[in-house]
């Protein structure tokens, strides 16, 4: 990652106090213990030397490496650990209480997040005060949870009944868990053993979870980076198109799309590309009167049929004209990729 | 090639920090190599009052880093400043190797910039007063990776809209409408549910407690002077706010007929459910706002039965749909 000049001033002054403990250190420890690149860490190592503790000059840091080890030659005591900034606080407190509410973590872990939380707020005093205006919840299935994570740690294959809102079905499926990612909701990494590839499934839509004495034996796949979003659709996506007033606007927060024009009607039209377009039939259903597919058009008429073949069923109904409509969504409802997860 | 500004800050905090009496701005412009470079005597008209500029930069970047720089007026009248050794040190903390552990995931789930540099920034501090390493970077933790994600623009100035207690404007557009209007808002708190932010705070025009998604901000977030009007509440409940949106507080019952094998998230959301033998179950579901577009969602597999305004709900949404 690259890093900015405050983030290094940072990590400098850190290192400073960190290399006064430790004369001859090496490179690579060092660079893991700040979580940087032994690269950036010699980046660091070049401008120290240019450093004084005096305001006189002439009284700079004599601090060398010889790419393997570090040395200070003149140890100073100006390097004393240094207090929490409020931002700082901020970030580990606000991330360290998210993570220990995240149901089914396992106890030992959670009460080693408290403990280390409440240290915090101590040491950090005042900084620790704006962290309550910043807070972060993670959704998950406690149960499912402990269940994958116990899988995780134990390597054992799971068996699985899982919905796929695409398709409305629930299925049956053995699946070797990698890794459990919260993005919001959580989600279980998992290398699919029904499809031969890998396919991320969300924990609240696991109907039932089993854990199999089979060992688990997923292949050794590239984790992907998921700061992009767990939705990627693939260039080659089929293409769709929907039209949308100003009541399903929303379609464009809750769907990663390529392009959203607006419309003279305050509405918007939206492309986006999907791998089973088929599953956007239950979007065109919602938006109702606030939005339809305009592509492809055997999509649109496959929405049209499905609120048909529904009708029927309330054909004794009084034909009670047309009302407005609300413009409220669901959010879970938000269209994602678990299914076609790539 | 002028002097990194890492450099500069890192010398300027040493000297800051190494002083045992308050430095004159003058000493400071004197004694730091990069400033010397920057603002040779002789130079350029006005360097004066750019050099002035750059030093309170200086400053306000290493407060944003924690240091607490005191300005001190001595006899004379002369400003002076230096950063106390007792006043910037962290205070004693011990923290075990599991409490390390946890606490270096939890520095890893931010993927805002401004916080992910904050939070490791404090694992760093941590580090260099005595934070236990990882013996084991790869164990049982490495399974589990929560994110926050921040995808909003938004976000940074609001944060620190809260956090230094800052009134703001942006424009912000509803659910449902067309175009974005002003808003005038005393921020209290963000919070992040089902990866979505929201912020609530005082909305001045209305005079009442208002819940923004940040993905409806359009336009800067900008800062306005002055102090808050409302009193800012010990708890914001934004999450319970945003739950009603998304109808989640169901006070009614509704009796729906659902196609055998179809409908899961329904069933999984029952009170009751009874066979009615012909292919097709009875279920008894809450009933709150936005349950009409979500049955509907299910299209032929979902009959209402009632209450009768949900079944009319139903209907229209239906034949706005066959009517296409």
């Amino acid at each position: 990652m690259a890093s900015n000049a405050i983030d290094q001033t940072r990590r400098m002054l850190s290192l400073v106090t960190y290399l006064r403990e430790r004369p001859g250190a090496h490179v690579e420890d060092v660079a893991r213990a700040f979580g940087i690149t032994p690269d950036e860490l010699i980046s660091d190592l070049d401008v120290l030397p240019l450093c004084g503790t005096s305001f006189r000059g002439g009284d700079l840091l004599d601090i060398d490496t010889d790419g393997d080890r570090i040395w200070w030659h003149n140890p100073d005591d100006v390097a004393a650990p240094l207090r929490l900034a409020a931002d700082e606080a901020t970030a580990l407190l606000v991330a360290a209480r998210a993570v220990a509410t995240l149901p089914g973590l396992r106890e030992s872990d959670r009460l080693a997040l408290l403990r280390a939380t409440a240290k915090l707020e101590t040491a950090a005093g005042e900084a620790a005060g704006a962290s309550a205006r910043l807070s972060v919840t993670f959704e998950s299935e406690g149960g499912v949870f402990a269940d994958v994570d116990r899988a995780i740690s134990e390597r054992r294959r799971l068996w699985i009944r899982y919905y796929s809102p695409a398709r409305d079905e629930v299925t049956e499926r053995e699946i070797d868990p990698i890794r459990l990612v919260s993005v919001g909701h959580t989600y279980v990494e998992a290398w699919c053993r029904r499809s031969e590839a890998r396919r991320t499934f969300r924990l609240d839509r696991v109907a039932e979870i089993k854990i199999l004495d089979e060992p688990s034996a997923p292949p050794q796949v590239e984790l992907r980076d998921l700061s992009e979003g767990l939705v990627q659709p693939a260039a080659e996506d089929p293409e769709v198109v929907v039209e949308v007033g100003p009541g399903g606007r929303w379609v464009a927060e809750y769907y990663p799309h390529d392009s959203a024009e607006e419309l003279p009607d305050g509405g918007l039209r939206i492309t986006l590309r999907t791998p089973e377009p088929a599953s956007l039939r239950r979007l065109a259903l919602r938006l109702g009167g606030d939005g339809r597919i305009v592509s492809p058009v055997q999509l649109a008429e496959s929405a049209r049929q499905a609120a048909r073949e529904a009708l029927a069923a309330y054909a004794d109904d009084q034909d009670g004209g047309d009302r407005p409509y609300g413009g409220q969504y669901d959010e879970d409802q938000a269209y994602d990729r678990q299914e076609q997860g790539r | 090639m002028a002097i990194a500004k890492a450099e500069r800050l890192m010398n300027l905090a040493l000297c800051l920090l190494g002083t045992r009496r308050p430095l004159s701005k003058r000493e400071l412009r004197e004694s730091i190599e990069a400033y010397v470079e920057a603002f040779q005597s002789g130079g350029a008209a006005g360097s004066d009052d750019s050099f002035n500029r750059m030093f309170e930069r200086d400053k306000d970047d290493l407060r944003e880093l924690g240091l607490v720089i005191e300005t001190v007026e001595n006899l004379d009248g002369d400003v002076g400043y230096l950063a106390r050794r007792d006043s910037n040190r962290l205070p004693p903390i011990t923290i075990d190797a599991e409490e390390a552990a946890a606490l270096g995931l939890a520095a890893k789930v931010w993927q805002q910039a401004r916080l992910a540099g904050a939070a490791s920034g404090a694992l760093q501090k941590l580090r260099a007063a005595g934070l236990p390493e990882d013996a084991d970077p790869y164990g049982a933790h490495s399974a589990l990776e929560p994110r926050i994600p921040v995808h909003e623009a938004s976000f940074e100035p609001l944060m620190l809209a809260c956090r230094d207690r800052r009134p703001v404007t942006f424009d912000y557009r509803k659910a449902t409408a067309a175009r974005p209007e002003q808003r005038h808002v005393e921020p209290w708190a963000l919070e992040c549910w089902r990866g979505h932010w929201y912020l609530a705070g005082w909305d001045r025009d209305r005079g009442a407690e208002r819940v923004f998604r940040l993905s409806r901000i359009t336009g800067k977030v900008r800062a306005r002077a002055g102090k808050y009007t409302a009193e800012v509440p010990d708890v914001v409940t934004v999450r319970e706010t945003v739950a009603s949106w998304a109808g989640e507080s169901a006070d009614r019952t509704a009796r729906i007929r659902l196609r055998k094998g179809a409908g899961y998230p329904l069933r999984a959301k029952a009170a009751a459910v009874r066979e009615l033998g012909d292919g097709w179950d009875e279920l008894e579901i809450p009933y709150g706002h936005g349950l009409d577009a979500w049955l509907v969602e299910f299209g032929p597999d979902v009959v209402v039965i009632e209450p009768a305004e949900l079944r009319a709900d139903v209907v229209d949404r239906l034949r706005a749909v066959a009517k296409g």
